[in-house]
């Protein structure tokens, strides 16, 4: 089988077990969640509108591969159940609320982290036995520790509270429309700056680190070496010869902190009550809306999927060795 | 320091004097090439041997100025054709590399650009040294190709889709590229088994001939070397001990240590003769002995072996660094 | 000179007179470790003191973390170190007694977790084939899973998980990554001549893994032991501070959610917050300076070390000195 076909099955097994996750979940955990479900609806749910739910969740008589079965067939008619927290949309319109603003915020951050640490990574990497790369690098080690949760609670602090220079919650001004005007794009700039350096400020490092280790292991090639001593231009040798090759183990990294920093995203949406899927899971979590908790999992194993995926292709246009004979 | 000569002092192609070259380690500094001072003529094939870790790939590296972290040329003068490569700017220095002087290495694998093809490889430097188009470079690379004896349809090609021989002969090709005058070879055969060893040799010996640049080989197969060199250096812990022609070193070894080298290659014809090596282990160059760095090793050490250490004199039409060189023979 | 010597190594001592010569080599492996190293030094520091100090709660915090012991959200004073939290709780305390529980379940995911990890990884490795390939078909599917929302799912069906239950979740969640490195190790090791001659000795399975193959692995294993547990002291603070944690147990995280909770950053108790915060990012980067520690003494290439200071310091006297002369 070739690389892509063995990496699709891969990827297709692997989200038919996150649905049979979900699927299981609710049937292995102490009491009866759909009762707990109702509990949490407080009433607002009638007989009709709970049998729905039952069905959706496969609740229903038979044996437990007919439930498994009735539960596949809801998941791939992207049922999945009505959400108890906004009652009665279905969860797959709630999600659509929060997806576009998590997706802008992971994203960007990811890709401004990722870019700077590359550069300063390639930076540190060639200048060797400067101060650059004797303290940045186990500086930028130490922050990356920190949980996003802290960063985001000490950028919130400094420079929303205190110095007040960016909007603290929400995605843009709620007086304002969305529209593609210079004046609503704006207000989203300005009130995803604070999450956004949260992240980044602690995304960098590991992306420098990741560069430079990839950068010094190559330098010490003899392909380098070599390039060098044709007489090729410094430019040639650092892009063509040495970056071509430090590259890849980067990309990798790539497609798996795309998992990373989604999980992230979604504690400093809740720090900075930026309506994304974070925000939405923790209030979830407080309604015990367990449809919505499920459905949030499932979006971000896909992302996660799709983003491993997309790695992989990348890999294959980059690495000639992998293409095969 | 002395004054340095604003002319290279002779007329040989290559002059090395008082060359050292240090390696800044956690643990001090290690001179892994001890004040070697040598000649190569034009045309002429000069060999270098020594155990692994005795400094001939530095020495050799040292005439491009290829020294990456944390190795540094700290004394000494590099002359090639007239001109002062320790003093040359970048550029000037750039421009020099493979047009004057191109190297073939020891593991071909390793020296190729896995992510890019063999007609890139190839092309791109006639491209960073000639006014060429870039469909010109190409021809000119797949002209290349043929003169080893590789079809040009492997220009495509990656390295990983050769065969080991066909690599080499690859680099072969790169370093021929652009009609330098010396060549230098650090092992160029040492990954090979010895058929295409022998093919190798033979096709080098042939384009030897034909585009008539000089040779640099480096090995530690002694009997390889004495077939193709004009002449022979000998060097232990990055210091020259013995270099003469390639007769005189293969069939009269003066210094202790090449006698033991020479001693530890069984020959095909004559009656079976115990085999010797030479005992003890390398010398560590962070911890080199007062005296002679071969003291420890060596048959005939004396006193005056541990007391200082021995110049290059002339004895027996060569020359060797050893207090006993006149006795040992 | 005796020229009798063979020149080949002198084979190990075995017995008693081994024994000293052996410690003096762990200890100077160790002391190499160290040397030069600031961030290997500060890194292990800052965790020995913090250990030490959670350790002695009982005879260093002032009172008891649980009890209400002054006026709500007072700032910082002689009597309160830390200030106190919103119910009157003094936040020293708090610290010091969260931190025993806290640092407990960070070290004991990372046991479970690399335990598991080990055997995982050591059969794989080891045995091949079938095993092998079911064993790393499951490893990359758990992988490729978002570790921290699969955390939230399972805490969010449990209802509100204690401690203990945290750290069961985080260790059976976050063996993956260890697995491979493990697995990778293993068989590397596995051909080598030392295992082949005690297979071919008829040494027992078991015993070959354990004694022959395990010691070697000890460095990877410690390494990723120092992993998991820093991945384990976040996700805890990140589940407990969207309230899935015990709210009642005195934790390092349940602190970041009470302050959350009662707005301290809003009302302008930034001690509240900031003393949770700056412990786990602190402990949490001492964690991340020995992990590239033991990085750098596997590829000593990667060093940022004092030599490569010195070096360049003589290339630029020599190159001055030669662009003069």
């Amino acid at each position: 089988m070739s690389f892509i076909a063995r990496r699709l099955t891969f990827y297709a097994t692997a989200f038919f077990l996150a649905i049979s996750f979900n699927f299981l979940i609710p049937r292995l955990m102490p009491g009866d969640p759909v009762d707990a479900l109702f509990a949490g609806a407080m009433g607002k749910m009638d007989p009709s509108q709970m049998e729905a739910v039952r069905a959706m969740y496969g609740f229903v008589d038979g044996p437990i591969w007919e439930q498994y079965l009735s539960y596949l067939v809801s998941v791939v008619n992207w049922d999945l159940g009505p959400s108890v927290l906004l009652f009665p949309t279905p969860v797959t319109e709630v999600l659509m609320i929060g997806l576009p603003w998590t997706v802008f915020l992971a994203g960007t951050s990811l890709f401004l982290s990722v870019l700077i640490g590359i550069l300063s990574g390639t930076y540190a990497a060639s200048n060797r036995g400067r101060w650059f790369d004797s303290i940045v690098p186990p500086l930028t080690m130490f922050i990356s520790a920190f949980p996003y949760v802290v960063s985001a609670m000490v950028v919130f602090f400094f420079l929303g509270l205190k110095l007040k220079w960016f909007p603290l919650s929400y995605a843009y001004d709620p007086e304002l429309d969305p529209a593609w005007t210079w004046e609503f794009i704006s207000s989203v700039i300005k009130h995803s700056t604070l999450p956004m350096l949260s992240m980044v400020v602690v995304g960098i490092s590991g992306w420098l680190f990741n560069m430079r280790n990839a950068l010094i292991n190559v330098l010490g090639e003899d392909y380098i070496t070599m390039a060098e001593a044709k007489g090729l231009t410094p430019w040639r040798v650092m892009l063509r010869y040495a970056q071509r090759n430090a590259m890849l183990p980067v990309m990798t990294a790539v497609s798996m902190a795309v998992g990373f920093v989604l999980a992230g995203s979604l504690f400093t949406e809740v720090v900075f009550n930026y309506p994304g899927l974070g925000n939405l899971m923790l209030k979830a979590i407080n309604a015990r809306d367990y449809p919505l908790i499920q459905a949030i999992l499932l979006l971000i194993v896909l992302c996660m999927l799709a983003a491993n995926f997309v790695a992989d292709l990348l890999l294959i246009w980059l690495d000639p060795r992998l293409r095969g004979k | 320091m002395s004054a340095v000569p604003s002319q290279q002092p002779g007329g040989a192609l290559l002059n090395l004097r008082g060359l050292c070259v240090d390696y800044v380690s956690p643990n001090g500094i290690a001179r892994a090439v001890n004040e070697v001072s040598l000649e190569i003529h034009s045309g002429e094939t000069l060999g270098l041997a020594g155990e692994s870790g005795c400094g001939k790939s530095t020495l050799a590296f040292a005439i491009s100025r290829l020294h990456k972290m944390p190795a540094l040329i700290s004394e000494g003068e590099v002359w090639f054709n007239g001109q002062d490569v320790l003093r040359m700017g970048d550029e000037q220095l750039r421009k020099f590399r493979w047009s004057e002087v191109s190297i073939v290495f020891q593991s071909a694998m390793n020296s190729l650009n896995p992510v890019i093809s063999i007609g890139e490889q190839m092309s791109d430097v006639l491209l960073a040294h000639r006014d060429l188009t870039p469909a010109q470079a190409l021809e000119r690379s797949a002209e290349l190709l043929q003169v080893v004896g590789i079809h040009s349809s492997r220009l495509s090609s990656f390295p990983h889709q050769l065969s080991g021989g066909m690599r080499q002969r690859v680099v072969i090709a790169i370093a021929l590229a652009l009609n330098p005058k010396l060549i230098i070879m650090d092992e160029p055969t040492t990954a090979l088994d010895v058929v295409v060893e022998r093919e190798i040799m033979e096709e080098l010996y042939e384009l030897k001939e034909q585009f008539g640049f000089s040779v640099l080989f480096i090995s530690h197969d002694l009997s390889l070397m004495g077939e193709i060199s004009d002449r022979i250096g000998v060097m232990y812990a990055g210091k020259l001990v013995e270099i003469g022609t390639a007769e005189q070193i293969m069939s009269h070894p003066t210094h202790p240590y090449t006698q033991g080298l020479l001693a530890s290659f069984p020959t095909i014809h004559g009656p079976k003769v115990r085999l010797e090596g030479i005992p003890g282990s390398p010398v560590n160059l962070l911890e080199l002995p007062a005296g002679c760095a071969f003291q420890a090793r060596c048959p005939h050490q004396t006193e005056a072996c541990l007391q200082a250490v021995p110049p290059l004199e002339p004895v027996a039409g060569r020359q060797v660094a050893c207090w006993n060189a006149g006795r040992a023979a | 000179m005796d020229a009798s010597v063979t020149g080949k190594p002198a084979l190990p001592e075995s017995g008693a007179k081994a024994r000293p010569e052996r410690q003096k080599k762990r200890f100077h492996r160790i002391r190499g470790f160290f040397h030069g190293n600031p961030p290997a030094l500060i890194g292990v520091g800052l965790m020995v003191l913090m250990i030490v100090a959670c350790s002695l709660a009982p005879v260093l915090a002032p009172f008891d973390p649980e009890r209400r012991v002054a006026r709500p959200h007072e700032a910082p004073s002689a009597e309160h170190w830390l200030g106190t939290t919103r119910s009157g709780r003094d936040i020293y305390s708090q610290a010091l007694y969260g931190g025993r529980t806290s640092l407990a379940v960070a070290f004991g995911s990372g046991a479970i977790a690399m335990t598991i990890a080990v055997l995982l990884g050591m059969s794989s490795g080891y045995f091949g084939g079938k095993v092998d390939e079911w064993i790393n078909f499951f490893t990359n599917v758990v992988l490729v899973f978002p570790q921290v929302p699969l955390l939230i799912v399972l805490a969010a069906f449990l209802g509100q998980v204690g401690p203990p239950v945290i750290a069961l979740l985080i260790g059976l969640t976050a063996w993956p990554w260890g697995t491979r490195i493990i697995r990778a190790q293993t068989m590397a090791l596995r051909y080598k001549e030392f295992v082949l001659a005690a297979e071919v000795m008829g040494e027992r399975r078991w015993r070959i893994i354990l004694v022959e193959i395990l010691p070697n692995l000890i460095s990877i294993v410690g390494g990723g032991f120092i992993g998991v547990v820093l991945y384990a002291l976040l996700s805890q603070a990140g589940l407990e501070f969207l309230g899935l944690g015990d709210p009642s147990a005195v934790t390092w995280g349940t602190m970041l959610y009470w302050a959350q909770n009662n707005s301290s950053l809003f009302t302008g108790a930034w001690w509240d917050v900031f003393t949770p915060a700056t412990i786990i990012a602190v402990f949490g980067g001492a964690l991340a300076l020995i992990n590239m520690s033991i990085d750098q003494v596997s590829n000593p290439k990667l060093k940022t070390g004092p030599h490569l200071r010195i070096w360049k310091q003589l290339s630029v006297k020599i190159e001055r000195q030669r662009s003069q002369s």
